[in-house]
C-alpha cells in the first residue's frame, strides 16, 4: 500500500478548476485503450469506454479523489499506457493519471491492464492486470479504481465490494424480510433467503463467501450461516437457546455473537465450522453486539451493566473488560474500522438514534448523523466511510452512506426498504 | 406503560382437517366465517383469553418487571395451562420500538422470561413452556411477548 502525501498538498490550481473539495486530488481518466485491431479493437474500444466511464464514476463517490470528466475524443494508443503524455496532463490539471488497455483473450475472455501514474513527478505509483469475462467487466473496473484510490490515500479501495442487508417488502407482521446482497454500486442485487423466515442483521465473512445472520426459521432468534454461492444455509449453534448479533473474525475463523442464557444476554464466540462456543462476557444485564478489533485481539460491545447501554472494550478471551463511552445517551451497535482507528456507534437520545464514531481509548468522539432514525453503521473497506440504515419522517428504511469528511449522508438505492447493511472487506480476484 | 402481550395461539394439527391442496378439485362453497363456530385453535385461545382476563400485559419503557396486574393474568393463565398439560406455549417477548435491533432482541427475551418464570412459579410445568423475542421488529403490538400453542 502506498502513501501518496505529495499529491494531496499540492492541489491548489486544479481545485480551481473543479467544482471539488479543495482537499482532493484531482486524476485524469482518459479512455482505455486496446491493442487489438479491426473490428475486435473497436470491440474493445466500446469495453474500454465503458470502463473508462465507471472507473470515473467510483472515484467521484469518494471524498479524496477528483476524477476529470473523460472524453471519448481525446484517446491515446497502446504505447502510451506505459509511456503517457505526462506533460498534458499536468496541463489539465491534473495530479494522477489512470491509463490502460482491454485486451481480448482466445479464450473469450478480456485482458484488462490498469496503470496509475504521478504526473507531477512523471513516475508509475501502481499496475494491476485482470483477466475477467466479458460480462464481467465491472469488476475490473472497480478494482482498477480501487488501484488509484489506493495509490492516492493509502486506504484500501472499497469498489470491488459487496453490501449485504435486510430486504424488508410487505405491512405490518407480514412483513417479508430476505438477505439480499449486491454491489457497492447497487449492481448485481439479489436475494439470498426466500422470506418464508424472518431475517435480521447480516455479517459478511471476510472472505466474502459466507454470511452469518439472525434467523426465526425455528420460531427464535437463532444465527445461521449461508454460503453465497449455493443459498446453503445451516445453524451455527446446536442449542435452541435465543441466539443473535454474528460478526466474524477479520480471519473469518470465528464468530462473536450474544446468546440468552434465562434473563442474561452474554457474549459468546464460537468457530465458524463449528465446535463449542465459548463464553467471553459474564455480567448480569444485556452484553450484545460484539465487534473485533482488526488484529482479532480484542472485541468491542455494548453493555446496559452500569444501567444504561454503553460500549465496552475487551481482550478477545474476555478479559480485561474497560467502557470507553461516557457520554450522555445510550450508545449501542459497536463497529470497529478495518483500519483499527475508529469505533463506529449508534447512540440514542431523547430526540432518536444517530450515528457517530469514537476512538477505541474513548477520546475524540464525534456525530456523523443528526437523523431520528438511524443505525447499525458499517464500515466501508477504506475506513472513511460507513454505510447505515435511515428511517425517513415517512417511517419507510433505507440505507444511507456517509463519509469521516463531515459531508452530508447520502441515500443508496435498493429496490425496496432495507436495513441492517453489511459491508464486505475488498474481494480477491 | 407496562405491557405484555400473552397470546394464546393454534394447536397446528386441528388446521389439518381443513387443508386443501390447490387445484386439484372445484373447491366447495364455504358458509359465511360468522355462521362457524369457533374450532381447534381458535376456540382454544378464545377460551384462554376469556378466561385468564386477557392475552396480553403490559411493560414499562425499558423496563422488564411484571406489575400486578400482569402478575393477575399470568395467574389466570398458568391456572389453565395446568388444566391443559397437552397444550405446549410459546411465549413471546418484545422490545421497545426504539431501541437499537440487538438490545431490544434481549430486552424481548428478557420480558418472555420474566412471565415464563412466573408461569412456572404458578406450577405450570417448564416442558410446556418455551420463550423467544422479537425485538423490535413487529412494532404495532408495542413492548410485548408473544406465547404459541405449537
Amino acid at each position: 500500500m502506498r502513501r501518496f502525501l505529495p499529491l494531496m498538498l499540492v492541489m491548489g490550481s486544479a481545485a480551481a478548476a473543479q467544482p471539488a473539495d479543495p482537499a482532493a486530488t484531482v486524476i485524469a481518466v482518459p479512455p482505455l485503450t486496446s491493442p487489438d485491431a479491426g473490428s475486435r479493437g473497436n470491440e474493445m474500444l466500446a469495453i474500454g469506454w465503458q470502463i473508462t466511464q465507471l472507473i470515473e464514476t467510483d472515484l467521484r463517490q469518494t471524498a479524496e479523489v477528483m476524477a476529470l470528466q473523460p472524453n471519448r475524443d481525446d484517446y491515446y494508443s497502446y504505447p502510451e499506457v506505459t509511456a503517457p503524455n505526462f506533460p498534458k496532463w499536468r496541463s489539465a490539471g491534473a495530479k494522477a493519471l489512470v491509463t490502460g488497455f482491454v485486451q481480448s483473450r482466445s479464450d473469450g475472455r478480456l485482458t484488462v491492464g490498469c496503470y496509475v501514474y504521478d504526473t507531477q513527478k512523471g513516475r508509475e505509483l501502481g499496475r494491476k492486470g485482470f483477466i475477467v469475462g466479458a460480462g464481467d467487466w465491472r469488476r475490473a473496473a472497480h478494482k482498477c479504481s480501487g488501484l488509484a484510490y489506493t495509490a492516492i490515500t493509502g486506504a484500501p479501495g472499497m469498489f470491488d465490494t459487496q453490501i449485504a442487508y435486510v430486504a424488508e417488502s410487505g405491512v405490518g407482521d407480514g412483513r417479508t424480510r430476505r438477505i439480499a446482497l449486491m454491489d457497492s454500486d447497487g449492481y448485481n442485487h439479489r436475494y439470498l433467503t426466500k422470506g418464508g423466515a424472518m431475517v435480521l442483521t447480516p455479517d459478511i465473512a471476510p472472505k466474502g463467501q459466507q454470511i452469518a445472520f439472525v434467523s426465526y426459521a425455528d420460531g427464535r432468534p437463532a444465527v445461521r450461516l449461508i454460503d453465497i454461492a449455493s443459498s446453503n444455509e445451516r445453524p451455527v449453534l446446536t442449542s435452541d437457546a435465543i441466539s443473535f448479533s454474528p460478526r466474524f473474525s477479520p480471519d473469518g475463523s470465528r464468530i462473536a455473537f450474544s446468546m440468552m442464557n434465562g434473563s442474561n444476554s452474554d457474549i459468546y464466540v464460537v468457530g465458524a465450522s463449528g465446535g463449542a462456543a465459548q463464553r467471553l462476557t459474564t455480567s448480569p444485564g444485556i452484553d450484545t453486539s460484539p465487534s473485533f478489533s482488526p488484529d482479532g485481539s480484542q472485541i468491542v460491545f455494548e453493555s446496559d451493566r452500569g444501567g444504561s447501554q454503553q460500549l465496552y472494550v475487551m481482550n478477545a478471551d474476555g478479559s480485561g473488560e474497560r467502557r470507553i463511552s461516557f457520554g450522555g445517551g445510550w450508545y449501542a451497535a459497536p463497529e470497529w474500522s478495518p483500519d483499527g482507528a475508529w469505533i463506529a456507534f449508534t447512540r440514542r437520545a431523547q430526540n432518536g438514534r444517530s450515528i457517530g464514531i469514537i476512538k477505541p481509548d474513548g477520546s475524540g468522539e464525534r456525530a456523523l448523523t443528526n437523523g431520528v432514525g438511524d443505525e447499525g453503521a458499517s464500515w466501508a473497506a477504506s475506513s472513511r466511510e460507513l454505510i447505515f440504515q435511515r428511517v425517513g419522517p415517512g417511517g419507510r428504511s433505507g440505507l444511507a452512506r456517509v463519509a469521516l469528511d463531515g459531508s452530508q449522508p447520502r441515500a443508496m438505492t435498493i429496490p425496496q426498504d432495507g436495513s441492517d447493511p453489511a459491508w464486505s472487506r475488498v474481494l480477491d480476484q | 406503560m407496562k405491557r405484555m402481550i400473552v397470546f394464546f395461539a393454534a394447536v397446528a394439527m386441528t388446521t389439518t382437517a381443513q387443508a386443501q391442496l390447490p387445484g386439484l378439485r372445484k373447491r366447495p362453497s364455504v358458509p359465511p366465517p360468522a355462521a362457524t363456530p369457533l374450532q381447534g385453535i381458535d376456540a382454544l385461545r378464545a377460551e384462554f383469553g376469556t378466561q385468564s382476563g386477557g392475552t396480553t400485559i403490559f411493560f414499562g419503557a425499558e423496563s422488564v418487571g411484571l406489575t400486578v396486574p400482569a402478575r393477575t393474568i399470568l395467574a389466570a393463565q398458568a391456572a389453565w395451562l395446568r388444566r391443559h398439560p397437552e397444550i405446549v406455549v410459546r411465549v413471546e417477548g418484545y422490545g421497545d420500538s426504539g431501541d437499537t435491533r440487538d438490545h431490544a432482541i434481549a430486552v424481548g427475551a428478557r420480558r418472555a422470561e420474566e412471565a415464563r418464570s412466573y408461569l412456572v412459579l404458578m406450577g405450570v410445568p417448564a416442558a410446556q413452556l418455551s420463550v423467544t423475542s422479537w425485538g423490535k421488529e413487529r412494532p404495532g403490538l408495542g413492548r410485548a411477548v408473544t406465547v404459541l400453542v405449537r
